[in-house]
């Protein structure tokens, strides 16, 4: 299914490329023009693996997080990645300028990045590493977040800054290049497959703190590190995309309702259906009006059907 | 030296002291109750035991001083069962038993062919091999708290502390999980140690009976060596006016 979504959002775009194209480019035919190939290298493709790796992210770390902190509301805004990367963005348009695409990235990637250690550091004052703590901090670091970028956004230029903050809380596809996508690919891959090595540690802190520390799980350590590793993963992303929302909260009832199950393999169907979201919303943002839309309305007007769905037909069996 | 040992055990939450050094030993192949009323300190003391909680004093589990270990190597030597099982369902019952290997193999390790075969041993031990496939969070309360004993029998650690296990169960769970917790205590020649709320469910299973009060042992009942009329003395120290009744060598307490 991703892959069918992922040739069609190759193939769309103000420049058609057609699937015999995209044959011919991977088999290397010389019959594709110049043209074709420079559009499906610098734009369709970073684009359309950029929507792909979004989802995945977000739809793994909004499991991990519904897993650990055994709330079935979290997502990756809950510990204040998304606040932190939204303040950081607005800094960075605020302070050098609305079109210095590379001082966002960084500035929104460290934001989400300083936010959980902030939330880390509040943990450890507090002397308390109960989840509750942890959720807490979190509201405190997104609400904090939210007073400077209100702030920020009261004192920014109208015309451009003020613009550029909202555009980009609204999250869009349209500025990927193959240079983006490959400053942050290593980070994103540090962050799933660190995940992907501790699920098992993941699906045991489904469990109360005491059950976790009878079976042997070193709480603190495996906590901190899955929330290091989910940040990297969500913050490497969002820093060039902006905010997605929705798909991270979402992902991971759909994937619970067709698997019936909520272990290792929720956490990694969570993925994929976090990428099938996310991927058919850029489709949708780029075709169905003359203009780009933002993609936090098409991945909001996606997931709600799909979870209404699955909630229906699901009702039977849910546990 | 005993199997397990508790010296001078102090727990306070701040300024409240609930366990004011309490001393006891179990042996192996022993199954003993921690018994006493509402806030006397009985699951205060399980929690110290496996570090939930922060205490003073010592926990010794074939010589080795448990207090200073972390939650892994702690686990390896003590397991606990808790009143009512957390564990959520979406997950299959091989799976909630498989968490017992959990303190033997490596973080980013998974339990193999052998482990799992280790699994449906201990199923089939406690009765519960055609469960093996069913959602754990289908089970009932009952049937959790079996699965939970196979995960303890995996979890293969010399010593298993349990607070009130049976706390949610009918009469006849009850009985049933509790039989099969003293079943394993004495074919494994484990240290039991568990909280009771119901003395003639102690006094029907457990080898030796410690009775709280206040935060502090008030005495020790070996119900082997243990005749009824000294047994209703040493419970009238926590229980007040009661009788102890023998049926057939099964003693039966009864408030006068």
């Amino acid at each position: 299914m991703v892959l069918i979504i992922a040739v069609v959002s190759i193939c769309n775009g103000k420049y058609s490329i057609s699937v015999n194209d995209i044959f011919n480019i991977i088999t290397n035919n010389s019959e594709v023009s110049s043209l074709t190939k420079n559009v499906f290298f610098t734009l369709r493709l970073p684009r359309t693996f950029m929507a792909i790796i979004s989802g995945v992210a977000l739809g793994m770390a909004g499991c991990v997080y519904q897993i650990i902190f055994k709330n079935p509301l979290a997502s990756p805004d809950i510990i204040g990645i998304a606040g932190g990367a939204n303040l950081g963005a607005a800094i960075s348009i605020v302070a050098f300028s609305s079109s210095a695409m590379a001082a966002i990235t960084t500035g929104s990637f460290w934001g989400g990045l300083l936010a959980v250690l902030g939330v880390m550091a509040m943990v450890k004052a507090t002397h308390s590493h109960s989840t509750a703590t942890y959720v807490l901090a979190g509201i405190v670091i997104n609400a904090m977040s939210k007073a400077l970028i209100m702030t920020l956004k009261y004192f920014a230029d109208s015309e451009n800054e003020l613009a550029a903050i909202e555009y980009w809380e609204m999250g869009s596809f349209g500025n990927i290049t193959s240079s983006k996508l490959l400053s942050i690919l290593p980070f994103f891959l540090v962050g799933l497959i660190g995940l992907i090595l501790l699920r098992r540690q993941i699906e045991l802190m489904s469990m109360s703190d005491n059950e976790c520390k009878a079976l042997g799980v070193r709480i603190r350590p495996i906590r901190i590190s899955i929330l290091v590793l989910s940040t990297l993963m969500v913050s490497s992303v969002v820093s060039v995309t902006g905010l997605v929302s929705f798909a991270g909260l979402i992902a991971p009832h759909i994937a619970r309702l067709i698997l019936k199950r909520n272990n290792a393999t929720t956490m990694m169907l969570s993925g994929v259906v976090g990428s099938f979201v996310v991927l058919s919303a850029d489709v949708l943002a780029r075709t169905i009006y003359s203009a780009e839309l933002p993609i936090s309305i098409l991945t909001t007007v996606i997931g709600v059907p799909l979870l209404v769905y699955f909630m229906v037909t699901a009702k039977k069996d849910r546990f | 030296m005993s199997f397990f040992e508790i010296k001078d055990l102090h727990v306070s939450y701040g300024s409240n002291e609930i366990v004011k050094g309490v001393s006891f030993a179990i042996e192996q192949g022993q199954f003993c109750a921690l018994l006493g009323l509402n806030g006397s300190g009985k699951t205060t003391i399980l929690h110290a035991i496996c570090g939930f909680i922060p205490m003073t004093g010592s926990v010794v589990v074939d010589d080795q001083d448990c207090t200073r270990l972390n939650e892994k190597k702690r686990a390896q030597m003590v397991s606990f069962i808790a009143q009512v099982c957390g564990l959520q369902g979406g997950r299959s019952v091989l799976d909630a038993v498989l968490m017992g290997f959990n303190p033997r193999i490596g973080v980013l390790s998974f339990p193999g062919d052998k482990e799992k075969e280790i699994s449906r041993q201990a199923l089939r031990e406690i009765g519960c091999a055609d469960w093996e496939d069913r959602d754990f969070g289908t089970l009932s309360q009952g049937q959790k708290q079996l699965v939970i004993i196979a995960r303890c029998i995996v979890q293969n650690s010399p010593v298993m502390l349990m607070d009130e296990p049976d706390s949610a169960l009918d009469f006849v769970n009850k009985h049933v999980v509790m039989e099969k917790i003293s079943n394993v205590i004495k074919e494994r020649n484990k240290g039991g140690l568990i909280t009771l709320h119901d003395p003639n469910f102690a006094m029907e299973y457990c080898d030796k009976l410690f009775l709280l009060k206040d935060g502090l042992l008030a005495s020790s009942i070996d119900m082997h060596n243990t005749d009824e009329t000294e047994i209703k003395k040493k419970m009238s120290i926590i229980y007040g006016d009661i009788d102890i009744i023998n049926h057939n060598n099964h003693y039966l307490m009864l408030r006068k």
